[in-house]
């Protein structure tokens, strides 16, 4: 618990309440991050992230979630020292330079679901899952990182915001402002990211709120009552436009390269009914991480860019 | 090409790709125009020409300057536009036709495999720069002579390769197709189940005098539900073939061997899953007025809430400490 064992070398970041620095564990050699939360601009103390951050992560050990090795006051300023991870699956999927193959994704899938199943087995939700916060290690494995937006889950009477996850990995049941969803929310995350890495373009990507629900519903076709109960409850509900949802040979012609129990983990995850879509033990077990192609091991995933 | 009708007088029509230089026959005028090319110095001829010159036996080729005498036999449609990277092409033929061994004659040894590549380019790039022509052509014809057997075992082998491969493209095509119909069956059939059991409940709600219309209706969704069609018995019958795919797993068996090294088998959690789980929720018998209230209202059921999340928080966190001592934890 001492400032005087990292050492700050670099600075690579910075966001609204944190700056972020390479540095080396004095001690070890290693390669760590130092995330610097500016306590000093916040009249009324802490910012509310950095508190979950380190609340959640204090509590959660496990291969695919990221490490928080340690924490120190410094100049009246909060550290937290976190593992050294250079890249996250946003850069990889917008690199063009980088290919990867069926096997990889199904290997960056399994990893993250590793790691999300991990959260919810602690209560935790992470409610900000997006491939900009699925960083890779230099071992090549994913870890799932920014506790800003979690929350242990609530009691069944305590009320929840909707506000939460980027757009365009937003759950219908938070589009429509649900205050007492569950798990659910991360998997529809996950289902879109799976997307994503086989399109690599953003699958569902809304321009603002409303928008999302015209994009989300467009391609997955809007909710009734018949396989979702009580959807039509919600406030929004009425004014939407009914899309019917795609057929099979429709996803099939979007997704040319999935095979078909892919397809089907990716409908299973991105059910519009939060009750029946499926938590991370029935994705994890699904038929799609059974199949060839095996996924890939972690280290042999190429994820420099390879020029032609 | 560009560059060359630009330059100009008469050579523009020389570099015209659609006309013969020979005999000056143009694809505008006659599109049925095929060019050949000789092996020997590649020079482009029409199909005409070609037959009208070679005909009565070996000739000396028509260009200005080029004495090399050529075959008739020999000619060849041109596939690529280079004539450079024609020849290239032509040349690897050749070398790989004797050249043919694989990395699993050298028992997986990369090292050795890459060098005999090297080998290969060596000769390649010789025979195709014209660097020692003569001295390499006699290294690929002793090669040729010592390796006679293996050589041809090669090409067998290459060819059985090939063939699998068309045979399992074949067989996965052919299942995909029959899946695809398989699909629709059932499709239509389900459509046509459901108007049936629209059309059996309201006969049924109107033969049946008063009762229980619900009971009626259980009923005959519980017919459709039976009525499970031989269509969809078929295509679960096709998944599971479609898995065991007997070219796949053969094909994959080879690559095994020599690829994959000892690696733990797949599991879903990584062997992280507990599943001891240290209670059982009978959920008719635990009476939980506070949960099973919020069961029922309608912001809850829309938003997904589930009691059996609520009861596994609830029971696991009542349970987790049980039989952990905190003395003998601490490390």
């Amino acid at each position: 618990m001492s400032e005087s064992n990292y050492s700050k070398e670099k600075k690579v970041g910075e966001g609204t309440y944190a700056v972020v620095y390479l540095g080396k564990q004095i001690s070890t050699g290693n390669e760590i991050a130092v995330k610097e939360i500016k306590t000093s601009e916040f009249k009324d103390g802490l910012d509310m992230s950095a508190i979950r951050e380190v609340k959640y992560l204090q509590e959660l050990d496990h291969p695919n979630v990221i490490n928080l090795i340690d924490i120190f006051m410094a100049y009246d300023n909060l550290n937290l020292v976190l593992e050294f991870l250079p890249t996250d699956l946003e850069v990889v999927i917008k690199d063009k330079n980088i290919l990867f193959t069926p096997a990889d994704i199904k290997s960056w899938m399994l990893m993250t679901l590793r790691g999300v199943y991990h959260v919810h087995r602690n209560f935790i939700l992470h409610r900000d899952l997006k491939p900009n916060n699925l960083l890779i290690s230099p071992e090549g494995l994913i870890k799932v990182a920014d506790f800003g937006l979690a929350r242990a889950v609530p009691g069944p009477r305590e009320m929840l915001t909707s506000n939460v996850v980027t757009r365009w990995y937003r759950a219908p049941e938070l589009l429509f402002g649900a205050k007492h969803y569950t798990y659910a929310v991360d998997v529809w995350s996950i289902g879109v990211i799976f997307a994503e890495l086989m399109l690599r373009i953003p699958y569902l990507p809304g321009q603002d709120d409303m928008n999302q629900m015209e994009v989300t519903f467009r391609a997955l076709g809007t909710p009734t009552d018949k396989d979702w109960p009580e959807v039509s409850s919600f406030a929004g509900y009425n004014k939407l436009q009914i899309y019917p949802p795609p057929s099979r040979d429709e996803l099939r012609k979007r997704f040319i390269a999935a095979t078909e129990s892919a397809l089907t983990l990716m409908e299973n995850m991105l059910m519009m009914n939060p009750q029946t879509r499926w938590d991370t033990i029935q994705c994890l077990e699904s038929e799609y991480f059974k199949e060839l192609p095996a996924p890939t091991d972690p280290a042999e995933i190429n994820i420099f860019a390879q020029k032609a | 090409m560009s560059a060359q009708t630009i330059s100009g007088g008469l050579d523009e029509y020389d570099d015209n790709k659609d006309m013969c230089p020979i005999c000056k026959t143009d694809r505008y005028l006659s599109p049925d125009l095929k060019f050949l090319v000789n092996p020997e110095c590649y020079h482009k001829i029409c199909e005409n020409c070609v037959d009208r010159i070679f005909s009565l036996g070996p000739a000396q080729c028509p260009y200005k300057g080029c004495d090399k005498i050529l075959r008739k036999n020999k000619f060849k449609t041109q596939v690529f536009d280079d004539v450079a990277v024609e020849k290239e092409v032509d040349i690897r033929k050749r070398v790989f036709n004797v050249f043919n061994k694989t990395i699993a004659d050298f028992n997986g040894n990369l090292q050795d495999y890459n060098k005999y590549l090297e080998d290969i380019e060596e000769i390649v790039y010789n025979l195709d720069h014209g660097v020692d022509t003569e001295q390499t052509e006699e290294k690929l014809r002793t090669y040729e002579e010592l390796n006679k057997q293996l050589i041809l075992n090669n090409i067998e082998r290459n060819k059985k390769d090939i063939e699998n491969f068309s045979q399992s493209q074949q067989f996965e095509k052919d299942m995909k197709l029959k899946k695809k119909l398989l699909e629709k069956q059932i499709e239509e059939e389900d459509r046509f189940n459901k108007e049936w059991a629209k059309k059996e409940i309201v006969n049924r709600l109107m033969t049946s005098s008063g009762g229980d219309t619900s009971d009626v209706i259980e009923g005959v969704k519980n017919t459709v539900k039976l009525k499970k069609s031989s269509a969809r018995r078929k295509l679960e019958e096709l998944n599971r073939v479609l898995k065991n795919n007997p070219y796949f797993a053969a094909n994959n068996v080879g690559q095994n061997n020599n690829n994959r090294k000892s690696t733990i088998p797949y599991t879903p959690f990584n062997g992280d899953r507990d599943l001891n789980q240290r209670f059982e929720v009978d959920e008719t018998k635990y009476n939980d007025p506070l949960v099973q209230e919020l069961e029922k209202r309608k912001d809850y059921i829309a938003s997904g809430f589930r009691t059996d999340f609520v009861y596994e928080r609830v029971l696991t966190e009542a349970f987790m400490g049980l039989g952990c001592v905190i003395s003998e934890e601490r490390v």
